[in-house]
């Protein structure tokens, strides 16, 4: 496991020393977001379609012995020879068989994941055969002996002027540096290929029970080509993309091309049933599809990684990982890259190879967010970082991290004395080295009294109260920052709420992270346990901290496997300001202005408003706050950023370097987050003070100031 | 009804870097076809997938411009070589949809689909009448398509031209497909045909 974790340590800082690399790779990735999110916009419905993929996916892969088999026979109907195979080796043995058979030398490929998944080229190059692959993408990293770096832009880390060159030395003519050239020389080099080829193999986005077609989206148009004109076709195809109708494909028709570029739908789209002759009257010629288990049966009947089947191949979920974008898809990979690439690699191409790049992921959840088959990928994620501990253990900071709640109670207990140990440059190396903890980090200091002690203390000051609200704590404003809850009281107070304090524990959230779902199950069940009969009764259940709602809104359920009580506290859980929104008075004191302030969305926001409620509430109180976003994380992870060492802190920073500058650029006098972790990364970043909203109003009252949230 | 059809399958069409061209009769949609076809600075031309009097004014319009003209069953064309040599390919669609600006091709033999795939230049037709709103306005017209044609059946969806970003995500034109795509939408409105 060490030896793993090192050459994974090595691959980061490589990563780290070339960061123009990586900058490159995030103009993409803001490509491919942008024009996501215009498309978006302009659908009818929004992003409503992503429940209706969700939906159609889950049906599907429960009835996929069956759908299987009504696809088989319906395409058989239509002449084609549909052939099932257990894994890779049988797969490409059909092929070599054919290929044989057919006394075949050439084969052109059109793009296709699956393929690349079994490792097909190869072995059929080695058996003699001439295999082109078709798509300039896959076509560039053929020719340089690479893997698909993205799983939409295999090439993307490639510029133009490098794939010039590429082109230039592969085909030795001269390519000038710029995509026109470029273009011309491919189209030149690949025009005979298309009209000679033997066999023209593609995969498959999608497998139509209903009529036995099969569909395949390209914009380039190679496919249809590829498809149209070798005598004999050959399809593989995972047994998880066969849906049951053409209405259902038609909406993962649209759905794959709006998440990964943006269009509606794809330039071509081929529905392909059966295989027609050449040109009228000639004689009728072969398509074989083969239909790939390849691990995906066994994934089905495996609860902890099912969710993955519903994958639509459509990268999105590549374009948003922060951490992918500064390491890149060799390193955050093994055949299937980036987010997905992690419960995908694990269930066809094992646990090992999956656990090479898992400790990449810093649980974040943005892919989740972006995924438009609304796949749990955080989750997924932490069932493998599970499975891999089960074997290796875990590492030093990764239990340190865990045991924030613990080491809380400690340091608060300690606080003078902790607080003096947390400044001591010594003492921060000895943390270092024994925990794990990043000894340059500006760690928040501990308060003597904790919120748990302070609020029995505290008087309520509503004489009538309207509603019940029970107050989720979490780690940072009960051990370090209990003033910024006595505010939240204060806040819930004026809204005419009677706030309580019900026993509890930390949300949670980083055996999450660090992927121990067994004590995830347990801080869940427990908070679920002494928080829904309270929510059953009708009291509210507020969070300050956007992880905590994260987790009361949306991880729970899923760690608790839907349950009763965990839907019950879901639906009545809210971020605070949300809440305050819907039932405070109206006409605040406009007593924020004069500041500008920029706003940071942490990303367990993502799914709850996006920071749009705390902004509206500061703006009620005329502060001039402005969203500054780069559309993914700020880098720190919850608490990964805090670690020592390149997979931690060295990575956590480079993450979040296009944020920082962008803040930096923006003029603003500080920012807001509401986020304790983010607030320490964006310090550190920007040399801004930054605030939680709530001490902005303390700060309004004239209380003592400080230098932000730390 | 035809109007705002064709207005939004146009603004859509040519949102994707392709062009659109109205006409109220068949001779005029063939004139359209010899425009472009001059535009382009083609020479020989393939025809497919046309309604049979569609297809006779294009060729007579097109071969009276000059322009050498294959037509199915492309006796004594060599297949696929043939098509390839050709400087554009003109298809009849037999449904285009408005909201994302496509055309769907039937094929029973491929040949069709090369005439729309190989040559630089693709010019599809339609008729504004089966130019459908919605995207899943697709479904009961493909599910009819499939069930007309119970053996071997391709059913093309074409939005534009040919298209890449695979080098820096910057979007191209006709990399491997048509460069240029122009589609004739044929105004059939009762009263406008017969004029
Ligand atoms: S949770 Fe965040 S870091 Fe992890 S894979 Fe998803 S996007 Fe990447
Ligand atoms: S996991 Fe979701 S976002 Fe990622 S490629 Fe698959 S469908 Fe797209």
């Amino acid at each position: 496991m060490t030896e793993r974790y090192e050459r994974l340590c090595a691959a980061v800082s490589k990563a780290l020393e070339t960061p123009e690399r990586g900058t490159a790779l995030q103009r993409c990735m803001q490509r491919g977001r942008d024009s996501r999110g215009r498309a978006i916009a302009a659908l009818p419905g929004g992003e409503a379609f992503r429940a209706e993929v969700k939906a159609i996916k889950d049906r599907c892969i429960d009835r996929q012995d069956e759908l299987v088999a009504k696809f088989t026979a319906s395409a058989r109907a239509r002449g084609a020879h549909v052939h099932s195979a257990e894994n890779g080796a049988a797969a490409i043995e059909y092929v070599l068989d054919l290929a044989r058979k057919r006394g075949a030398a050439t084969i052109a490929k059109s793009k296709s994941l699956t393929t690349e998944e079994i490792e097909i080229n190869d072995p059929l190059i080695e058996a003699g055969l001439r295999v082109i692959e078709t798509d300039l993408g896959e076509l560039i990293i053929q020719l340089v002996h690479e893997r698909p770096y993205h799983l939409v832009f295999p090439a993307v880390h490639k510029l133009t002027a490098e794939v010039a060159e590429i082109f230039a030395k592969s085909l030795d003519k001269e390519v000038s540096p710029d995509i026109p050239s470029i273009m011309k020389v491919v189209r030149a080099y690949l025009r005979p290929i298309f009209l000679d080829a033997d066999i023209g193999m593609t995969g498959a986005n999608i497998g139509v029970a209903e009529n036995g077609s099969i569909v395949i989206e390209t914009n380039e148009g190679n496919g249809r080509l590829v498809s149209t004109i070798g005598n004999c076709h050959v399809c593989v195809m995972g047994i998880e993309k066969i849906v049951d109708t053409i209405d259902e494909a038609l909406t993962l028709v649209l759905a794959h091309p709006v998440s990964s570029s943006g269009q509606l739908p794809t330039t071509y789209v081929t529905w392909m049933a059966g295989r027609a002759p050449l040109g009228e009257g000639d004689a009728a010629r072969e398509t074989h599809i083969i239909l790939l288990d390849n691990g995906r049966k066994a994934m089905r009947q495996d609860p902890g990684l099912k969710e993955a089947l519903n994958c639509i191949r459509c990268g999105a979920c590549m374009n948003i990982c922060t951490t992918y974008g500064v390491v890149g898809g060799h390193t955050f990979g093994h055949i299937y890259p980036g987010p997905i690439g992690i419960p995908w690699t694990a269930a066809v191409h094992g646990l090992d190879k999956a656990a090479e790049f898992t400790p990449l992921c810093i649980s974040c959840g943005l892919c989740r967010e972006i995924c438009p088959a609304e796949i749990d990928l955080p989750m997924l994620i932490a069932e493998v970082k599970h499975r891999v501990a089960k074997e290796d253990g875990y590492r030093r900071a990764d239990r340190t991290m865990m045991d924030a709640e613990r080491f809380a109670q400690v340091g608060s207990t300690l606080a003078p004395v902790a607080n003096r140990v947390l400044k001591n440059p010594t003492a921060r190396r000895i943390m270092s080295r024994a925990l794990g903890i990043d000894a340059n980090r500006v760690l928040p200091a501990f308060s003597r009294k904790t919120f748990t002690q302070l609020f029995p203390g505290h008087t309520s000051t509503v004489a009538d109260p309207v509603r019940k609200v029970a107050l989720f704590i979490d780690v940072y404003a009960n051990f370090n920052r209990p003033d910024i809850g006595m505010a939240a009281v204060a806040c819930l107070e004026a809204a005419g709420c009677e706030v309580l304090l019900p026993e509890q524990r930390a949300s949670g959230y980083p055996y999450i992270g660090y992927g121990d779902l067994d004590r995830a199950r347990e801080a869940a069940a427990f908070n679920v346990a002494r928080l829904a009969p309270l929510a059953e009764e009708g009291c509210d259940i507020v969070a300050i901290e956007p992880t905590a709602a994260y987790c009361l809104c949306h991880a729970y359920p899923a760690l608790l496997g839907g349950s009763r009580k965990s839907r019950s506290v879901a639906e009545r859980s809210f971020e605070i300001f949300r809440y305050l929104l819907d039932h405070e008075p109206e006409g605040q004191a406009d007593n924020l202005s004069g500041r500008r302030y920029g706003f940071h969305v942490s990303c367990h926001q993502r799914p709850m408003g996006s920071g749009r409620e705390a902004m509206e509430w500061l703006q009620r109180r005329g502060a001039h706050v402005e969203l500054i976003e780069t559309g993914t994380c700020c880098g720190m992870g919850g608490t990964f950023g805090l670690k020592a060492g390149p997979l931690g802190q060295g990575l956590s920073k480079a993450a979040g370097e296009g944020l920082c500058k962008k803040i930096r650029e923006s003029g603003v006098e500080a920012m807001v987050s509401e986020s304790s972790v983010c607030a320490l990364q964006l310090r550190e970043g920007t040399g801004l003070p930054v605030f939680h909203p709530l001490e902005l109003l303390r700060h309004a009252k004239g209380e003592k100031k400080q230098g932000g949230h730390a | 009804m035809n109007d705002t059809v064709i207005a939004s399958f146009t603004k859509r069409y040519e949102s994707l870097g392709g062009q659109v061209r109205v006409a109220v009769s068949t001779e005029s949609a063939a004139l359209a076809a010899v425009e472009i076809v001059r535009e382009r600075g083609g020479t020989r031309v393939a025809v497919a997938g046309l309604d049979e009097p569609l297809a006779e004014a294009f060729e007579r319009a097109l071969a009276g411009a000059g322009v050498e003209v294959l037509r199915e069953p492309f006796t004594g064309v060599k297949l696929p070589h043939g098509i390839d040599e050709c400087q554009a390919g003109i298809t009849g669609a037999v449904f285009g949809i408005a909201q994302s600006g496509t055309l769907a091709e039937v094929a029973t033999n491929d040949a069709v689909r090369l005439v729309s795939g190989l040559p630089r230049t693709h010019i599809g037709v339609v008729k504004a009448s089966e130019i459908v709103e919605r995207f899943e306005d697709a479904a009961p017209r493909l599910r009819a398509i499939f069930s007309e044609h119970s053996g071997a059946c391709t059913v093309s969806f074409i939005s534009g031209p040919s298209r890449t970003g695979d080098i820096e995500l910057i979007l191209t034109m006709g990399v491997h497909g048509p460069e240029a795509a122009y589609v004739i939408v044929l105004d059939d409105a009762e009263g406008r045909d017969s004029q």
